[in-house]
């Protein structure tokens, strides 16, 4: 029993230490940072003094229509982009599970192949491919009487939902398809024997029992929408387009503390955001989970 | 895996990066001034073209003092991130490039160190006092100013005399001279308005007379609606609203490719331009020139586009090495020959006694000869000494810069702009617990 203990502490040590280190070490300091702020006097030019404001920062940032207003651009961003994604995805996923067995590898890796490239080369792929001057694709659309800036205040969201899209669209395919191939082929065969066409399988019989897959890919895709950061980052520096540099709240933190050197609501304003994220993870599992409950 | 888990680890990822290049980038601060016999080491951050040669040079001939140099991303797109984080965590470099809109915002986070002792006023008395006045903030001095950087206007005289225009020399001269350009040719503009960069826009208010910034007993006063700040956004805003300019990021691929191409026909830059542009593009040699920059009366006027100062962090025990080397790089005939014989670099220095010096390192032949230092100086000369920055530059400047963005007919204006970066620096100064008017 003794040396069970023992290796069961020897085995787990690692794993503590670095969850320690890079984990509850550094959002220990940021809850720390998050209460002092710098103040000055004068005019200023007496250096800084570091003062502790106890939720000070917290106001603030909940203060700032900025801040506020990054959660609407994320709420935005989520409407457009988690039913694309999800509906995006499910339906190639089915195609891929009815088409011929040579073409459907084929697809399976030209769709996932984008999610190899990292994000922030996609990005500024797609900037490239944005840019008015330079993009074939705008030109082309020009040629094809479609104007549109993507750059512009409307163009923005869009842009970003697409960028994210081509990302993560072929990722979130594959977690369908293999769920569409772990189904009982006795279950389908049934299904076709009963009378029932491709359509009524696939939505009576084959989306049904992917319910699973789906919250968790519906779950990740939202968490994943509250750190939209790297996108628009991109779009936001040096394009001149009108994603501002406090689009997101994870861009607004990013921003106060490396443009506005403040370093207290960067870290305020970080803690709302996990928090944030805490909460609706907790609240789609103890949603998913009860239904789950309910149907077993 | 989902997608926060590899977001995450890809920060995680990126910070150990971060943190390893900070710790190998920090230097030592074990050995003090001038230990006997040992040269100094410091080590020194900045961008500007032609840092390391200058670096070389100094090394090749002082024994006493040894600089490593280690070259960051400019200011604006990232180095200042970079300089402040290392000096929070206490591995800054000795030395720092740092623009002069940028200084008094180092200074007030208490990042540097006053060089008063060591830059005297015998030093500062080579330099043009309007750079002077840019580092001395609140009685103290803080950097020495390497560069003046005056406006200009550079064009392409070949297709400017194609399509006989004349180069203007008032505002309104070089609205009919873009609207002459955008009639040639329907693709092509006159030049560029840069949305990314508030600087520039900030020099053409300056030029006007504006003064934004007023430091007043001990009280900050704000000002950015003032008549010069007006008509300058009220004359953009029609450029914008007519088409007459083009609208593109500065040094970004799409504001090259259309110098390249000759769909834009000139920059509204900074005496330092005149180096970036040999640099860029250098198949175009011989057909761009320099004038002076517009002016809304005729008579030279200039702002101040940029311009480099070097300044010593606060945790830097070898000041002394430090200020000498900056010295050297601003004061000395070598530091500048130096520099500008890189062949990318058209500084223009602040020390006024060695102009000469830089014009004789620095090859015309990309501006058919012409005699840009001389152009230069008359617009060093006429730089408005009424500006100075505030203690909140990248507020300010973020603020303009997210708006100026979603600047469009019918849209958001320039003056919206203005008027949020205004109100975010009050909003920033309040904040820090100074006082604001304004």
């Amino acid at each position: 029993m003794k040396a069970r203990t023992r290796a069961a502490a020897l085995l787990l040590t690692p794993f503590f230490l670095l969850f320690t280190a890079v984990l509850v070490v550094p959002i220990g300091y940021a809850v720390w940072l998050s209460l002092f702020t710098e103040k000055q006097s004068g005019l200023g030019f007496g250096g800084s003094e570091t003062v502790f404001t106890g939720l000070g920062n917290y106001a603030t940032a909940l203060g700032d229509r900025a801040f506020r207003e990054g959660f609407g651009v994320l709420l935005g961003y989520c409407l457009l982009y988690v039913p694309l994604m999800m509906g995006g995805a499910l339906g190639l996923a089915l195609l891929l599970d009815t088409a011929l067995a040579r073409a459907r590898r084929f697809f399976q890796l030209a769709l996932f192949l984008p999610h190899a490239v990292p994000g922030i080369i996609a990005a500024l792929i797609w900037v490239y491919l944005y840019t008015p001057q330079l993009s074939p694709v705008v030109r082309a659309m020009e040629a094809g009487g479609i104007g549109f800036d993507f750059f512009s205040p409307e163009g923005a969201l869009p842009s970003v939902v697409n960028i994210a899209l081509w990302e993560w669209l072929g990722y979130n395919l594959i977690i369908f398809y293999a769920a569409l191939q772990a189904i009982d082929r006795s279950v389908l065969e049934a299904a076709t024997v009963d009378g029932a066409g491709a359509w009524r399988v696939a939505f009576a019989v084959k989306i049904p029992l992917l319910r699973g897959s789906l919250a968790m890919v519906g779950l990740f895709t939202v968490i994943g929408s509250l750190q939209l950061f790297t996108e628009p980052l991109i779009l936001s520096r040096g394009t001149g387009s009108a994603v501002t540099s406090t689009w997101t709240p994870n861009m607004y933190a990013y921003s106060a503390a490396f443009d506005r050197n403040d370093y207290g609501l960067a870290a305020a304003a970080s803690i709302l955001l996990a928090l944030t994220a805490a909460l609706l993870s907790f609240a789609v599992t103890r949603l998913t989970g009860s239904r789950k409950e309910r149907t077993a | 895996m989902s997608l926060s888990w590899s977001r995450t680890s890809r920060v995680i990822a990126g910070t150990a990066t971060a943190l390893a290049v900070l710790t190998a980038c920090g230097g030592g601060g074990d050995d003090a001034d001038s230990a006997g016999g040992k040269p100094v080491t410091i080590t020194f951050w900045g961008w500007a073209k032609g840092s390391k040669e200058v670096v070389d040079a100094f090394n090749a001939s002082h024994t006493d003092i040894k600089v490593t140099y280690e070259e960051i991303p400019s200011g604006n797109a990232g180095g200042y991130a970079k300089i402040s984080n290392a000096v929070k965590a206490g591995n800054a470099p000795d030395l720092v490039s740092i623009e002069y809109p940028s200084l008094p915002e180092f200074v007030s986070s208490g990042a540097l160190q006053d060089i008063g002792d060591a830059f005297t006023e015998a030093d500062r008395a080579k330099l043009l006092p309007q750079a002077v006045d840019l580092t001395t903030l609140g009685g103290k001095s803080w950097a020495v100013p390497f560069d003046a950087a005056p406006q200009a206007f550079y064009y392409r005289k070949d297709l400017f005399a194609k399509h006989h225009i004349e180069v203007p020399t008032t505002w309104d001269a070089f609205r009919k001279a873009a609207e002459q350009v955008k009639k040639a040719d329907g693709k092509a503009r006159i030049a560029t308005f840069f949305p990314d960069d508030p600087t520039t826009f900030e020099a053409m208010a300056w030029q006007a007379g504006a003064q934004w910034f007023k430091a007043e007993d001990d009280t900050w006063k704000i000002d950015t609606t003032d008549a010069a700040t007006t008509r300058v956004t009220a004359y953009w805003q029609g450029l914008l609203d007519d088409g007459l300019v083009h609208k593109n990021a500065s040094f970004s691929p799409e504001w090259t490719g259309s110098l390249k191409n000759g769909t834009t026909l000139g920059y509204l830059g900074a005496s330092w331009g005149a180096g970036v542009l040999k640099g860029t593009l250098p198949e175009q040699a011989g057909k761009w020139a320099v004038a002076p920059m517009p002016s809304w009366d005729g008579k030279p006027a200039s702002g101040m586009l940029g311009g480099s100062t070097f300044a010593v962090t606060k945790g830097s025990s070898k000041k002394a090495a430090a200020v000498e080397f900056a010295r050297w790089m601003a004061t000395t005939e070598e530091g500048v020959k130096a520099r500008i014989a890189s062949g990318t670099s058209s500084a223009f220095p602040a020390a006024t006694a060695l102009r000469p010096a830089a014009k004789k390192a620095f090859d015309a032949g990309y501006y058919g000869g012409q005699d840009i230092y001389a152009l230069f100086e008359a617009a060093g000369a006429s730089i408005t000494p009424q500006w100075s920055w505030g203690p909140s530059t990248g507020t300010t400047n973020t603020a303009i810069k997210d708006r100026f963005g979603a600047v469009a007919p019918g849209g958001p204006t320039l003056a919206d702009a203005v008027k949020a970066g205004h109100d975010a620096t009050v909003a920033e100064l309040t904040k820090r617990g100074l006082k604001v008017e304004g």
